[in-house]
C-alpha cells in the first residue's frame, strides 16, 4: 500500500471518528428520546396518552389549566411547567427531545438546535386528518409509534360511531363567532363544526382561516346555529349583542357555548369536542355531553 | 479644561457602568449560574491562566455561551446603535425629538416582519423575520427619500413630513396584515413588535454586528460634518459643506444601523431619544463627544432593561420595548417640564 493511500485511509478514519463523536454528542436523531419536553398544549395531551409519564420532563403550564386543558391532574408534579419558552430552563432540563408547535419561529428552533437540543414540530392540526398525522408523527419521534397508532385508532373509532349516529340527519349551517372573528375553511374549529354534524357556514361564505367578518356579514350569512366560546357567552351573551341578538339562530336559542378546552383541542381530544358539538346540534341522535 | 475633565469623567463612568451591567446581565437569568464558575468560564475562554475551584458543567457552559452571552452582546449593540443614530439625527434635524422612526425605519421593519410571520416564512425559514424586517426598514427609508425628492432637493420639513406619511402608511398596512394573521400566530407577532431578545442566537449577533459597528464608526467619523450641519443648512453650505451629500450619507448610515438593530430586536423605542438627550448637557453637543457617550448610555440602558425584562416576572418575558418606553417616556416628560420651566 503506498503512502498516499495509507494517508487517505487514515484521514478517512479520522473523519468517520469525528462524525461519530459529533453525532454522539448531539444525540443521534434516530435514538429513542428518554426525556421529552413539550412546549405546546396539544402535544402535552398526546404525550400524556402515549408516553410513560416518567419520560415526560416538561409540559406547558396550560396543562394544569382547567379551562384550557384536557389532561388536568394527569401530568406528574415532577414534570416542569413552562409558562413561556424559557430557553435557559429548557437546556437545564437536558431533554432528549423538545416538542414545539408550528407557531414557534425558526429562529427559536435554531437556538435550541445550537444548544444541542433536538426538536419535533407538532404541526398541521387544522383538521381531523391533520391531527391524526401529527399524533402518528409525534409517536414516531418519541419512539412510541404503536401507542400513537392505538390512540388514533381509538379516536377514529369514536368519530366513526358518531358519524354513524349522524348519518342521514339534516346538517344545520353553523357559524363560529368570536367578535368579530369567525373560522372558515382550513381551521380546526371549522373541522369541529363539520364532525359535530354541522355545515361550516363561514366556509360556505368563502371565508378562509380565522378571519374578521363583522356583525353585518354574520347577519347576512344567517346561520341555523352559532358556535361560541363558553366563557365569552357567559360574560357577554349573544342575546344582548346590539346587532347579533337579531340573528335567527340567537332568537331561537340555538347558541352552542363550547368550553374552551374543546375549542382548543388539537389532539385526540378533538373527538370529545366533536361529540359535545354533535350533542348540542343533534340531541335526538347523540346523548350525553362527551360520551358517545 | 473643566469641561474636558467632566467629559472624561462621564465617559469613564459610563464605561464602568456598562462593564458592570454587562457582567450583571451575564450572571442573571432564569437558571442560576455560580458567579465564580461564570468568571472562570469567561477567563478560560479568553486568557491562558485558570482560576481555582469548580467551573460550569456542560449545561451551564451551553446556557452561558449559546444563550446568555449572545443576548447580552445583542442588547449592547442594539442599544448603542439606536442611541448613536438618535444623536446623529438630532444634529441633522436640529431637533432633540428626532430619532430613527422619522425615517420610517421602525414602521417599515414592523411591516416586513409581520409579512414574514403572516406568510409563514418566520416559522419555516431561519432568519426570515429579521431579514424581512431589515428589508422593510431600508425599503421604507428609500421610499421616504424617493418621495421627498420628487420635487427636487427636499427641505428638512419635507423629509420629516414624508417620513411621517410613509410611517403611517406602513403602520396601516401592518394592521391589515395583523388582522389577517392566524390567531395562534398573533401572539408571536405582537411579541416581536413589542421588542425583545428572547431566543436570539450568535447568528443574530453576527448579522447585526457588522451593520451596527461599521455604521456607528462611520457616523462617528462624520462627527465634524454633523457639528457643521447642526448649525443650519445655509450656515453649513457657507462653510463649504456639501450639505445634500453629507445629509444623505448620514441618513443612509442611520437607516442601516437602526434597520439592523430593529431587525434583530424588534421595536425598542425611546433609546435613540433618551440617551443623547440626557448626555448632551453633560458632554456637550459636539459629535465626537456626544456620539460615543450616547453609544455607551444606549447600550447601558438596553442591557439593564433586558435584565429587568428577565427578572421582574419569571413567568413571562416582559417586552424589552415596553420597558425602555416605561423608562424613556417619564424621563422625557420630566425633561420637557424642566425645559419649559427654564423658558
Amino acid at each position: 500500500m503506498n503512502a498516499n493511500i495509507r494517508r487517505a485511509l487514515f484521514q478517512g478514519c479520522i473523519v468517520l471518528i469525528s462524525l461519530h463523536t459529533a453525532t454522539a454528542v448531539a444525540g443521534s436523531p434516530t435514538s429513542t428520546p428518554r426525556r421529552v419536553a413539550s412546549l405546546f398544549l396539544a402535544a402535552d395531551e398526546v404525550l400524556v396518552a402515549i408516553l410513560p409519564l416518567d419520560r415526560l420532563v416538561a409540559v406547558t403550564a396550560m396543562a394544569d389549566d382547567e379551562t384550557m386543558s384536557n389532561v388536568v391532574g394527569r401530568v406528574p408534579s415532577s414534570a416542569t411547567r413552562f409558562h413561556r419558552a424559557d430557553v435557559e430552563r429548557l437546556i437545564a432540563l437536558r431533554p432528549d427531545l423538545v416538542v414545539v408547535s408550528e407557531f414557534n419561529d425558526a429562529d427559536f428552533l435554531h437556538l435550541l438546535g445550537r444548544s444541542g437540543l433536538r426538536t419535533h414540530r407538532f404541526e398541521g392540526v387544522h383538521s381531523i386528518a391533520g391531527i391524526r398525522r401529527a399524533i402518528i408523527s409525534l409517536g414516531r419521534a418519541v419512539g412510541e409509534t404503536r401507542a400513537a397508532r392505538e390512540l388514533v385508532a381509538r379516536m377514529d373509532a369514536r368519530l366513526s360511531r358518531l358519524e354513524t349516529r349522524l348519518a342521514g340527519a339534516p346538517r344545520p349551517r353553523v357559524l363560529y363567532w368570536s367578535s368579530p372573528f369567525t373560522a372558515g375553511s382550513d381551521t380546526a374549529i371549522g373541522a369541529l363544526i363539520e364532525c359535530g354534524g354541522g355545515v361550516n357556514a363561514a366556509r360556505e361564505a368563502g371565508v378562509t382561516g380565522l378571519a374578521p367578518i363583522g356583525a353585518e356579514r354574520a347577519l347576512a350569512i344567517d346561520p341555523d346555529a352559532t358556535l361560541v366560546n363558553a366563557p365569552d357567552e357567559e360574560s357577554a351573551p349573544l342575546s344582548r349583542h346590539p346587532s347579533l341578538s337579531h340573528l335567527r339562530a340567537v332568537r331561537q336559542g340555538r347558541v352552542v357555548a363550547v368550553p374552551t378546552r374543546h375549542l382548543v383541542a388539537l389532539s385526540h381530544h378533538a373527538a370529545d369536542a366533536c361529540v359535545f358539538v354533535a350533542h348540542a346540534l343533534h340531541p335526538d341522535r347523540v346523548s350525553g355531553v362527551v360520551d358517545d | 479644561m473643566i469641561e474636558s475633565r467632566r467629559r472624561g469623567i462621564v465617559l469613564l463612568s459610563l464605561g464602568l457602568a456598562l462593564a458592570c451591567a454587562t457582567l450583571l446581565a451575564i450572571k442573571v437569568g432564569s437558571v442560576s449560574l455560580p458567579p465564580w464558575a461564570v468568571a472562570r468560564s469567561v477567563l478560560d475562554r479568553f486568557f491562558p491562566w485558570r482560576l481555582p475551584g469548580a467551573g460550569l458543567d456542560e449545561i451551564g457552559e451551553v446556557i452561558l455561551w449559546d444563550v446568555r452571552v449572545p443576548r447580552v452582546l445583542l442588547a449592547l449593540l442594539v442599544g448603542g446603535g439606536l442611541a448613536i443614530v438618535g444623536a446623529a439625527l438630532q444634529s441633522v434635524f436640529r431637533n432633540p425629538m428626532a430619532e430613527a422612526g422619522l425615517l420610517g425605519v421602525g414602521s417599515g421593519a414592523a411591516f416586513g416582519a409581520v409579512l414574514a410571520f403572516q406568510l409563514g416564512w418566520a416559522a419555516q425559514i431561519f432568519f426570515a423575520a429579521p431579514m424581512a424586517a431589515f428589508v422593510g426598514a431600508l425599503g421604507a427609508t428609500l421610499l421616504v427619500y424617493a418621495l421627498s425628492h420628487l420635487m427636487g432637493r427636499p427641505s428638512l420639513s419635507r423629509l420629516l413630513l414624508t417620513g411621517l406619511a410613509v410611517s403611517a402608511f406602513a403602520g396601516a398596512a401592518t394592521a391589515v396584515l395583523l388582522v389577517a394573521t392566524d390567531e395562534y400566530r398573533v401572539k408571536t407577532v405582537l411579541f416581536w413588535l413589542a421588542g425583545g431578545l428572547e431566543g436570539r442566537s450568535w447568528a443574530h449577533v453576527q448579522s447585526g454586528a457588522g451593520f451596527i459597528i461599521v455604521g456607528s464608526l462611520a457616523l462617528f467619523a462624520l462627527s465634524r460634518p454633523l457639528d457643521v450641519l447642526s448649525l443650519g443648512e445655509e450656515e453649513a453650505a457657507s462653510l463649504g459643506l456639501r450639505v445634500h451629500l453629507v445629509r444623505l450619507t448620514i441618513l443612509g448610515l442611520a437607516s442601516l444601523v437602526a434597520g439592523a438593530a430593529t431587525a434583530v430586536a424588534g421595536s425598542v423605542p425611546f433609546v435613540g431619544l433618551v440617551a443623547p438627550h440626557a448626555l448632551r448637557p453633560l458632554v456637550g453637543p459636539r459629535g465626537r463627544h456626544l456620539l460615543p457617550a450616547a453609544f455607551l448610555a444606549g447600550a447601558l440602558l438596553v442591557i439593564l432593561a433586558d435584565v429587568a425584562s428577565r427578572c421582574i416576572n419569571t413567568r413571562i418575558d416582559l417586552p424589552l420595548g415596553s420597558l425602555t418606553a416605561f423608562i424613556g417616556a417619564p424621563y422625557f416628560l420630566l425633561a420637557l417640564r424642566g425645559s419649559e420651566g427654564r423658558e
